[in-house]
């Protein structure tokens, strides 16, 4: 389109408000993180450099190395667990069973709730005196293997990173809307070479459904390394530090005044999400 | 149909009505299974949120003697459920308007001209859907106390703003570059100046987009935690979020006010989610998300 004097000064004034909260919000930040992380520095007086010394701190912290191994958990179980569950689920709906819409929209919506609200119900299923899991095993006779889930040393890291694995609405969407764009004739051919449902699944819709499968993966191992509401409120990275997470030591870091330290931690949480990034377009690539 | 071909057909399964009828009973437990794990639990929250204490106690999955609303009142009086509920709505509307507002505008320019380095300077913002936003606490917390902010509802509304940014930016941006450039070119001719292209045309063809945008950062707005704790420490700016957060707390014995308190805070996502299903599941679909 063609620019005048004045459409000139109102592109620039409709940038301007977006491009100040993008510096404010990311280019800002970025930097920010990574200068502070050769520091120490409480967040009161000035900062003081100290080269790597932030870094050799956590490479050393048991606790951190705890909360990378973590969310390397959180991270296998979204790509490798929920989104696989999540391509199946698709794939079923994509049949167009009677009712598929009413189960599209239903298998979305824990997604519009608060993971807080969340985590607090799934507290409720975990509890160990009224609580759902406790109560459904008792009705089926194996009281034996009562637990205070979300307490005990054992069961509480797969207690937090597994119930949200289940919930396969958000990506089971994305994948469907790929399927349904597949033609029919493909199928059809496929039919008549003598291929079974099942090996049309294989050999048809999946290939070509690489693209919104690398979406998903990306976004749930994303969110993996992120994730931070579902510990905070259910354990506090308890018992014994066993569902520590990154986000959780940075923010624990912050309330001890250490900004340095955390913003060290903030800086190693995105490089490995640069590596999921990278990795998995590699990965998907590699394929090709 | 040529007999070859009629025989290889069959000749993969001995009997395919057998094992169709097989196949579609394991498709219907695996359907049942996953909704099944998505409203079982919430349907309990909800009838044990209206049963007292003890009941609950006694004998976790029985239906309430006698509806107990009285938790429901508790919850408003105990926690300051109302203020919080306000402040969320505050938070999470103005957030939304000042977000889809920006980045409209952003988009417009971004989608109809051209001028240096918009393709890399478009890149490098829409990369910002994927950076984890969390690990920028120090950096936002410190932005946030040097423009004199902290523990305003101010804080959260510029803050929501600036981080879902990239996304809406991305989201409407898709929207206008299906609007015909044409209509834009007869509004030139007819004297239509810059910002009346804008609202006159843009604003009202792209709607379905900004509506899309719009939904998206509602529910981030009204569900964000982290950073509605970290900006904030007093309750009267404190949001729906922080605050169930730390019932818990407050009701330390009285689970069943408690939970009517999560199912208050939980209405706003599913009177938001029945109006405009249509435009999250399209926003999916359409790609929009797609990094």
């Amino acid at each position: 389109m063609k620019k005048t004097i004045s459409s000139k000064i109102g592109m620039v004034l409709f940038l301007l408000p977006a491009g100040l909260f993008f510096i404010s919000f990311f280019v800002y930040p970025l930097v920010f993180i990574i200068i502070t992380s050769f520091t120490s520095w409480d967040g009161l007086s000035q900062p003081v450099f100290n080269s790597w010394n932030n870094y050799r701190f956590v490479l050393s912290d048991p606790t951190f190395k705890l909360s990378i191994q973590n969310n390397i958990g959180w991270i296998l179980a979204g790509g490798f667990l929920q989104v696989p569950l999540a391509v199946l689920v698709a794939i079923l709906l994509a049949r167009k069973p009677k009712g598929w819409k009413f189960l599209r929209t239903v298998y979305y919506f824990p997604n519009v709730i608060s993971i807080v609200a969340m985590s607090m119900l799934w507290m409720a299923v975990f509890n160990s005196e009224y609580g759902i899991l406790n109560g459904l095993l008792k009705a089926v006779g194996l009281e034996g293997l009562q637990q205070n889930w979300l307490g005990n040393y054992f069961t509480a890291y797969p207690a937090v990173v597994l119930f949200g694995v289940f919930y396969i609405g958000y990506f089971m969407i994305i994948i469907l809307a790929e399927i349904s764009s597949i033609p029919e004739t493909y199928y059809e051919a496929a039919s008549i070479d003598g291929a079974s449902r099942l090996q049309q699944e294989l050999h048809i819709t999946l290939p070509l459904i690489r693209g919104s499968t690398l979406t998903c993966m990306t976004i749930a191992m994303v969110y993996g390394l992120r994730q931070f509401e579902q510990t905070y409120v259910m354990t506090n990275g308890g018992p014994a530090n066993r569902t520590m997470v990154l986000v959780l030591y940075l923010f624990k870091k912050i309330n001890d005044f250490q900004y340095g330290v955390a913003n060290t931690s903030a800086v190693f949480l995105l490089m490995i999400g640069v590596i999921i990034i990278v990795g998995l377009r590699r990965l998907f690539r590699a394929k090709d | 149909m040529p007999k070859l071909l009629f025989e290889k057909r069959f000749s993969n399964s001995l009997e395919p009505g057998r094992s169709k009828f097989f196949g579609s009973i394991i498709m219907w437990v695996v359907l049942a299974f996953f909704l099944f794990y998505t409203v079982a639990p919430m349907v309990w929250l909800l009838i044990s949120s209206l049963k007292t204490n003890a009941e609950l106690i006694a004998s976790p999955f029985s239906l309430p003697e006698k509806m107990q609303f009285t938790n429901y009142t508790n919850a408003f009086q105990v926690s300051g459920l109302n203020r919080l509920f306000l402040n969320s709505m505050v938070v999470s509307l103005s957030a939304t308007i000042l977000n889809v507002l920006i980045a409209a505008m952003a988009a417009y320019v971004i989608a109809r001209f051209n001028f240096k380095f918009k393709e890399v300077i478009f890149t490098i913002i829409i990369a910002g859907i994927m950076v984890p936003i969390s690990s920028l606490m120090v950096p936002i917390f410190t932005l946030i106390k040097t423009l004199g902010v902290y523990n305003t509802r101010l804080a959260l509304i510029l803050t929501y703003t600036g981080v879902s940014l990239p996304l809406s930016l991305f989201i409407i941006r898709g929207f206008i570059n299906n609007i015909p450039v044409e209509l834009e070119e007869a509004a030139i001719i007819d004297g239509c100046g810059f910002y009346s292209r804008f609202f006159k045309i843009i604003f009202p063809l792209a709607k379905p987009g900004l509506i899309t945008a719009a939904t998206f950062q509602f529910l981030y707005s009204w569900n964000e935690f982290v950073y509605a704790m970290l900006l904030t420490s007093s309750n009267s700016v404190r949001t729906m979020q922080v605050g169930i957060r730390f019932f818990s707390n407050q009701f330390t014995t009285d689970y069943t006010s408690m939970y009517a308190a999560i199912v208050i805070s939980i209405i706003p996502s599913i009177i938001g989610y029945i109006l405009f299903q249509e435009q999250i599941i399209s926003g999916l679909t359409s790609g929009a998300i797609k990094g």
